[in-house]
């Protein structure tokens, strides 16, 4: 996953073309859905709709740009005053995608993969550095469960939240019985033997058939988009300063349609 | 040759002004060892001696000489040790590193260089010996407090160490959860390894004990396990008149958390100078019902009426609140936000907490931790006591002058809710005892408070 990961982002920012990233987005959609299931999905990219929504209309009020002017303000209004443009409004939308795509493309290693995965999937020199990690992450809960422990005690001892000071009544227990934690739990992996030599594995995540299949189509996709870009096929475009139709090419697309490779294998091996 | 071994043993912990052990001379040959003592006497101190985190991992100074194995622990690191001497802590959840129980269990052989496809069989070797076979497989946050304590202790023996090590093991469990752990630290010393166990519990192990080591003020006596006779307590005197007026009317609620519903239904009322205990498996909801009585959680269905007054809620974990200069000024800070009179030291000599009245409350023994805030939760004169596992960690003493406290705020017309699987603190002090199992709160049937 971290491939397709790698090989959607590259596309993403490397393009300017709004058709082009749209593919990328739309197969990072379909990718979750298949993944990790609509409903799971369904609040993040409610989330990344409104970041998106935001970030075309700051564009669209901020920069008074282009030729197609949709209406004006007068200029004597500070910030917003100037001519409104629909190249504004479309090179906002296209930094809307950008954003939203390079989100989903991420998303895998929090919504389909947990971090223990990850962690486990470090290369054999950083197996240290990854146990720390690991042992790490299992303190998170604790410190959630301990905020709201000492946030209610303190509340009824009287306590209420009045500026920033009065949050050292919470925030200073709360630190103070994490780091104890954190040094509890140093104390139980050295009791177990950790750091005294090179470690072995009980097992590493191995990679199967379909894994290599979905990296082969990730590399596969990143050279065929530089290839592209490089031949001239995928075609940069511009907002401004007209609006233009993006141009669209088979080739460059069809590395965005590789993208799609993890739902063909997952289909496959149900 | 002894298993271990201390002669004329002292140690200082950093800036410490007193040795945390004296002058220790003693033997451990195998069997089952039981460590005992009070709070804050050195007990876990001595532990840590045995697989070097002191003083490798904690520092300070010593004197005389400590062996396990034949291995002088101050010339061999923790880290080395471990594959000597499996070591078990008081806190299951703070001695997770991984997700899964396999791969918790395997983590110390992986430490250890053990080749990779031996680890299996060490792994299924070990869930064997700790009796958790079923857990294989398992997510470490599925598991109960007492299943997570015996993967620890699995994860100790994976090592297949010829010293177990066990800190009040059972101190943070329910009494399934702690019968479970102590059947297995009885059943690996009767194998042939040498298993110490500290703990509070003593009835539970003096049966099978070899040996009973006493740790008082630093220093070690030992004593024949046959010769020890469980302390004699006595209850204070019930309140003789009836209950007051009603501090507390639950009625027709519902309540639960992220979006999981936890009660239904419940029904409940609590009077002034009447103390009612709650019991119930880990899970049942006795949280979520003080955290109900306290005004903490909304009910999501029914009504929770409060007379106006003080509301001292103890949570379960209270030594999480300690954060000021001494415990003094923790008992203080309570007092002079409730706008009682009562002086600070009452309450701390009834605790027996005079001597560190003025010390860091951090720098305490876990005992004296949680009877410190005991005391800054408890001090004054709260209308409505919601207590939730007061005795957990507690020494007897500790707990029959927490009993003697309860027994003084009722007197004085508080209503008590305690939450608690301590069957001698129900026995002590409740008027009425609620079991809280799968949302419903019902009263208690004798068998169950037999169980």
């Amino acid at each position: 996953m971290a491939a397709w990961s790698a090989a959607c982002l590259f596309i993403v920012l490397f393009t300017t073309n709004p058709a082009y990233k749209a593919a990328v987005l739309a197969a990072a959609i379909v990718t979750l859905a298949a993944g990790a299931g609509l409903s799971r999905i369904r609040r993040l990219l409610f989330a990344i709709a409104l970041v998106a929504a935001f970030a075309a209309l700051l564009n669209f009020v901020s920069a008074h740009l282009g030729a197609t002017v949709l209406f004006s303000l007068p200029s004597s209004i500070p910030a917003l005053g100037g001519p409104f443009t629909l190249e504004a409004l479309v090179f906002g939308l296209t930094g809307g995608l950008t954003i939203a795509a390079a989100i989903l493309a991420a998303a895998p290693f929090s919504l389909m993969l947990s971090a223990h995965d990850v962690v486990d999937a470090l290369p054999r020199v950083l197996s240290r550095s990854g146990a720390a990690i690991a042992a790490s992450l299992n303190l998170v809960p604790e410190v959630a469960a301990t905020f709201v422990q000492v946030s209610e005690a303190q509340r009824m001892r009287g306590w209420r939240p009045r500026g920033p000071r009065s949050w050292a009544e919470v925030v200073v227990p709360v630190v103070l019985t994490s780091v104890e934690g954190s040094i509890q739990l140093a104390e139980s992996m050295e009791a177990r033997g950790f750091g005294s030599g090179p470690r072995t594995y009980v097992s590493r995540p191995r990679m199967h058939g379909s894994d290599w299949l979905v990296t082969a189509a990730s590399i596969a996709a990143v050279a065929l988009f530089a290839v592209s870009s490089a031949a001239g096929w995928a075609a940069p475009w511009f907002a401004y300063p007209t609006l233009i139709a993006p141009q669209v090419d088979g080739r460059p697309l069809i590395a965005c349609l590789l993208l799609l490779a993890p739902v063909l294998v997952w289909r496959a091996r149900r | 040759m002894a298993r271990a071994a201390l002669d004329r043993f002292t140690y200082w912990y950093p800036r410490a002004s007193a040795p945390a052990l004296r002058d220790v001379t003693f033997s451990i040959e195998g069997g089952l060892n039981v460590v005992a003592g009070p709070s804050g006497g050195g007990k876990s101190t001595l532990l840590r001696v045995f697989n070097g985190l002191v003083p490798h991992f904690h520092g300070g100074q010593m004197s005389g000489r400590a062996e396990v194995s034949g291995r002088s622990i101050v010339d061999t690191p923790t880290r080395r040790l471990a594959r000597d001497v499996g070591f078990v802590f008081q806190d299951p959840e703070l001695q997770t590193v991984y997700a899964t129980v396999d791969r918790e269990v395997a983590f110390g052989l992986e430490n250890a260089a053990v080749p990779g496809a031996e680890i299996p069989a060490r792994v299924e070797e070990a869930l064997e010996e700790a009796g958790i076979t079923q857990l294989a497989g398992r997510t470490m946050r599925t598991l109960s407090g007492g299943e997570r304590q015996r993967v620890a202790l699995a994860s100790a023996l994976a090592m297949r160490p010829q010293l177990v090590v066990l800190d009040e093991p059972t101190s943070q469990l329910d009494p399934e959860g702690a019968a479970l752990v102590l059947a297995a630290a009885r059943r690996i010393a009767s194998q042939g390894r040498t298993v110490i166990v500290s703990e509070h519990r003593l009835y539970a192990l003096m049966g099978a004990a070899d040996q009973l080591v006493m740790v008082e003020d630093g220093r070690v006596s030992l004593t024949d396990p046959r010769a020890w006779s469980e302390p004699r307590f006595t209850p204070p005197p019930s309140r003789g008149a009836p209950a007051g007026n009603e501090v507390v009317c639950v009625s027709g609620a519902a309540a639960g958390f992220d979006g999981r519903p936890v009660l239904s239904e419940v029904e409940l009322v609590v009077r002034g100078g009447e103390v009612v205990a709650l019991m119930g498996p880990n899970g049942g909801g006795k949280t979520t019902l003080l955290r109900l009585v306290a005004g903490l959680l909304a009910p999501a269905k029914g009504r929770v009426e409060r007379q106006p007054g003080r509301i001292a809620y103890l949570p379960q974990n209270p030594a999480a609140l300690l954060h000021r200069p001494t415990v003094r000024y923790e008992v203080r800070f309570t007092i002079d936000r409730s706008g009682d009179s009562e002086k600070p030291d009452a309450i701390l000599s009834e605790l027996g907490l005079t001597q560190v009245a003025d010390r860091y409350p951090r720098d305490l023994s876990s005992g004296e931790r949680q009877r410190a805030a005991v005391a800054a939760v408890l001090a004054g004169t709260p209308t409505l006591v919601l207590l939730d596992e007061p005795t957990r960690g507690m020494d007897a003493s500790a707990r029959e002058a927490l009993v003697r406290l309860i027994a003084r705020l009722r007197d004085r017309e508080a209503a008590v809710v305690i939450a608690t699987h301590d069957a001698e603190l129900r026995a002590a002090v409740a008027d009425r005892v609620l079991m809280v199992a799968g949302g419903r709160v019902t009263a208690a049937t004798n068998e169950a408070m037999r169980r």
